[in-house]
């Protein structure tokens, strides 16, 4: 049943004095949307903590979106800390949003960000917080809708019975639609059911519950996802997509935090998608196509962000900002205005290239403590079959380049269990760092006076959905192991430095993005037996993971190194981010002869499919280098 | 303070649930309001190019108080009024400016010059009787130190420093309260939750409140700030 939509904050404040962190929970922050009026009222979550969720662009953009319709209004959540949560149940205080300190089961629709598979279990977690149950075929009439969308939204199947409907692609226009569409069936007074099938008419909108999961010889193990009959669901659903980015506010994020948050700063999205056709890169294939704002927009936007909201840093995010056309004349003209005033400029990810040290340099000014790169492999071959564009060379060019513009210190970030990967492959790792190391003593000088230093990362390779590589199995954990020994055990430099991801995370992390529907038993099985905050090294458990796949009778190895077969039907073929399966064979099959596709945004099409599927094409408002 | 500069003091207030900002979210804060309200501020030349600010001194997570300040160096003497109001247009409701004035560069740094401090301090939910509290008090005062744990570490303050004296011992509609001096000192400060744990009196929770804090001169006279 519907909660009383009511301030609750004085149930919470008793308890903020016995918390680690009461700002978390304060609310009333600079920007914040204070009206509430409604009289419908929506409530998007970001099921980590505060200073995780906070800086969420995705959020920030679905929470002015909302706020600007009339009628409607919208608030935020976050997953309390556990310590809070703990207070929270003994006490029978229900999650509440920040802006009202509202209880959850009160609002209209409750919109979640999946922004990756650890954070399912912080859903659940969520939700039972909230007194919503887990379930929706066990949400009474009134119950809130449950919404999901973002970036882990394609294969979302192993939370999907927990959400009633999910947005895929871009959500600036089919969040209020679809807030919209409840509010007009309420006032219709239809049934609940009825309104999940008005939900499942919206582009880009699927409903799961009105999709049942075959498994037969056509498919893996997992199954895949058909229409139940008579509910005139479509087979596939293409994601929405904003084919003119400049036509969307720039400066979403408007609410200026307390508490010193992940990234805490102003930021601009200067470009959407990313077209270098990276082979184990979901965000490169699902954002697809690029869309690039103007850079007097960015300019614009950045001053005005700055004046709002009193950071002294603005960041030029994307996936790849130094491939923005007119990057260049951007951080030029912002340095120019805003390092007077104390105000930095960063830009997330540094190209491997000159022009990318060239973008770097533009804006470390005097702060230069380290620079990174991300070759990901350590051979040419396995960069090949990545389709990572960039030479030896190139690496070399860009340290030298680092290292004459001033840096001592260089971060290079691998992956380990590519698809054919070799000892030979790992061993080039450190290979790769000692020629850069090389380099960088040759411009500065030996000697620890010259503090040259590499510091190498290496993660696990997870297959994801949606890209080239979503057929191939995972490393296997002991594989794993055995090359992270190999990797610490090739003779090194002191100066060089590696650490490495711990590989049972990645095992959860890839046995979530295999499964299908029947994800969702180990997700409940796991936050039953205490899993929260997954994502947090300090608060994962893989013994309790490992208990819950045991429980619903899987070896979370076994899933996650599974190989599917290029003609199976997979369990998330019926979302589509627009890029073709074919592309996507086409690709696997490149992979494997090491044979690489050039960007479009540089060359000719490259037939991914994106721009026929949606009506769309690539937005560049320059000429790129 | 760098020459050319003009040393700006503002009060403000921290109050409602903006009193549970931790001291660095504080300032934080602060620095966003003061950009927000566009003043010709100072930007240091270190390594980071901080704004020129200080603080005084930390207020316990939680405790509100009506008489905050913080010096800012500004590059142009600007009018304090208009100051005054730019900030209060940039500034959280709960974190208001009220009142600007420019100081003398004779003063030392903020946090170490403003020594005394008044608190109202209340025991919400005690059932204890201001005689109670009363002699609870000089029962600790008279051991002469207060030893208590900070975070991991075990601290010592010597009470005869730090300890000025409780005024205005009273009974509230939700406990018991009265008003305490404290003294800030080399060796550190008292905090009045520190000093109701000291006393074993039971209570639900302890409200604080700063409510003046001025520099003691070496005659023992007080200096108001502003």
């Amino acid at each position: 049943m519907r909660a009383e939509r009511e301030n609750l904050f004085g149930l919470l404040e008793p308890l903020l004095s016995h918390v680690e962190k009461p700002s978390r929970y304060l609310d009333h922050e600079w920007g914040a949307n204070e009206r509430q009026d409604g009289p419908f009222h929506v409530c998007v979550v970001y099921a980590d903590a505060y200073e995780v969720g906070q800086p969420n662009l995705g959020i920030a953009i679905l929470y002015e979106c909302v706020n600007e319709q009339d009628g409607m209004s919208c608030e935020r959540a976050y997953l309390p800390w556990t310590d809070m949560s703990a207070l929270m149940r003994a006490r029978h205080v229900p999650l509440l949003s920040l802006e009202t300190a509202s209880p959850l089961a009160s609002f209209d629709v409750i919109g979640f960000t999946l922004a990756h598979e650890l954070i399912f279990t912080n859903v659940l977690e969520t939700l039972d917080l909230a007194g919503i149950a887990f379930r929706t075929d066990e949400r009474d009439e009134d119950d809130p809708f449950v919404f999901g969308g973002g970036p882990s939204a394609w294969n979302c199947e192993p939370i999907a019975p927990a959400l009633d409907a999910v947005l895929l692609g871009d959500g600036e226009e089919g969040l209020v639609e679809m807030c919209a569409c409840v509010r007009d069936a309420r006032e219709d007074g239809v049934s609940r059911d009825e309104i999940l099938l008005r939900l499942s008419r919206i582009p880009g909108v699927y409903v799961p519950s009105l999709y049942e999961i075959v498994v037969d010889e056509s498919s893996t193990r997992w199954g895949y996802a058909v229409p139940r009959k008579g509910t005139g669901a479509p087979e596939v659903i293409l994601k929405r997509c904003i084919p003119d980015l400049s036509a969307t506010e720039p400066v979403p994020q408007r609410i200026v935090p307390y508490l010193g948050i992940v990234q805490d700063r102003e930021a601009v999205e200067v470009l959407r998608g990313c077209a270098r056709g990276c082979r184990f890169c979901q965000a490169g294939m699902t954002y697809r196509p690029v869309r690039e704002r103007p850079a007097d927009q960015v300019v614009e936007a950045g001053e005005r962000g700055l004046a709002q909201s009193g950071h002294d840093e603005l960041s030029l995010t994307s996936l790849s900002t130094t491939d923005h056309s007119q990057c260049a004349g951007i951080l030029n003209r912002l340095n120019g205005d805003l390092a007077p005033r104390g105000v930095r400029v960063s830009i997330p990810s540094q190209r491997l290239d000159s022009f990318g040290v060239d973008m770097a340099d533009a804006v470390a000014g005097s702060r230069k403590s380290s620079l990174t790169f991300a070759p990901e492999a350590g051979t040419q071959r396995l960069r090949d079959v990545i389709n990572k564009n960039v030479a030896d060379a190139d690496l070399d060019t860009a340290a030298r380049n680092a290292f004459e513009h001033g840096w001592r210190k260089l971060k290079l970030y691998f992956m380990m269990g590519l698809p054919t990967e070799t000892d030979d492959d790992i061993t080039a790792i450190v290979e790769s760092a000692d020629r850069v190391l090389q380099i960088g003593r040759e411009v500065v000088g030996r000697g620890r006076r010259s503090k040259v230093q590499v510091s190498l990362s290496v993660a696990v390779f997870v297959p994801k959905c949606h890209t080239p590589f979503q057929w191939a199995g995972q490393l296997d954990p002991e594989e794993v192991r055995r090359r992270q020994s190999l990797l610490l055990h090739v003779p090194r430099d002191m100066d060089i430095r590696i650490a490495y991801h711990e590989s049972t995370t990645s095992t959860v992390e890839g046995a979530l993005s295999k499964m299908g529907r029947a994800g969702f038993e180990l997700v409940r099985t796991a936050w039953r037996l205490g899993c929260r905050f997954d994502a947090w090294t300090s608060e994962f458990r893989y013994d309790l993971w490992a208990r819950a796949a045991t429980e619903v009778g899987i070896d979370l190895a076994d899933v996650a190194t599974e190989p599917f077969s290029l003609d199976a039907r997979l369990p998330w073929d019926h979302t589509s981010p627009g890029v073709s399966k074919d592309f996507l064979r086409r690709e696997w099959r490149r992979a494997v002869d090491c044979v690489t596709t050039p960007d479009c945004t540089r060359s000719t099409c490259v037939g991914c499919g994106v721009c026929p599927a949606l009506g769309v094409s690539n937005v560049i408002a320059g000429e790129r280098v | 303070m760098t020459p050319g500069t003009f040393r700006l003091r503002v009060m403000y207030r921290k109050d409602d649930r903006l009193a549970f900002l931790g001291h660095i979210e504080l300032i934080n804060t602060i620095n966003r309001c003061v950009r927000r309200a566009q003043l010709p501020f100072r930007v240091g030349n270190g390594f980071a190019r901080r704004m020129s600010v200080q603080f005084s001194q930390a207020l316990p997570v939680g405790a509100s108080s009506s008489c905050e300040y913080y010096d800012l160096a500004l590059t142009e003497r600007l009018d304090p009024s208009v100051a005054l109001s730019l900030l209060q247009g940039a500034t959280p409701p709960a974190l208001a400016p009220v009142r600007a004035s420019y100081v003398t560069e004779t003063q030392g740094a903020l946090e170490a010059w403003l020594t005394r401090a008044r608190w109202e301090v209340e025991l919400v939910g005690s059932t204890c009787t201001p005689q109670d509290l009363t002699s609870r008090v000089a029962e600790v005062s008279s051991a002469g130190s207060i030893t208590y744990l900070r975070g991991e570490k075990e601290k010592t303050l010597n009470l005869r420093e730090v300890l000025v004296g409780i005024f205005e011992v009273r009974l509230t509609d939700s406990g018991c309260a009265f008003v305490l001096d404290t003294r800030a000192c080399p060796s550190g400060s008292l905090r009045p939750a520190v000093l109701v744990a000291a006393t074993g009196l039971s209570c639900d929770s302890v409200r604080v409140r700063r409510t003046g804090q001025w520099h003691e001169a070496e005659d023992g006279s007080l200096v108001e700030p502003m």
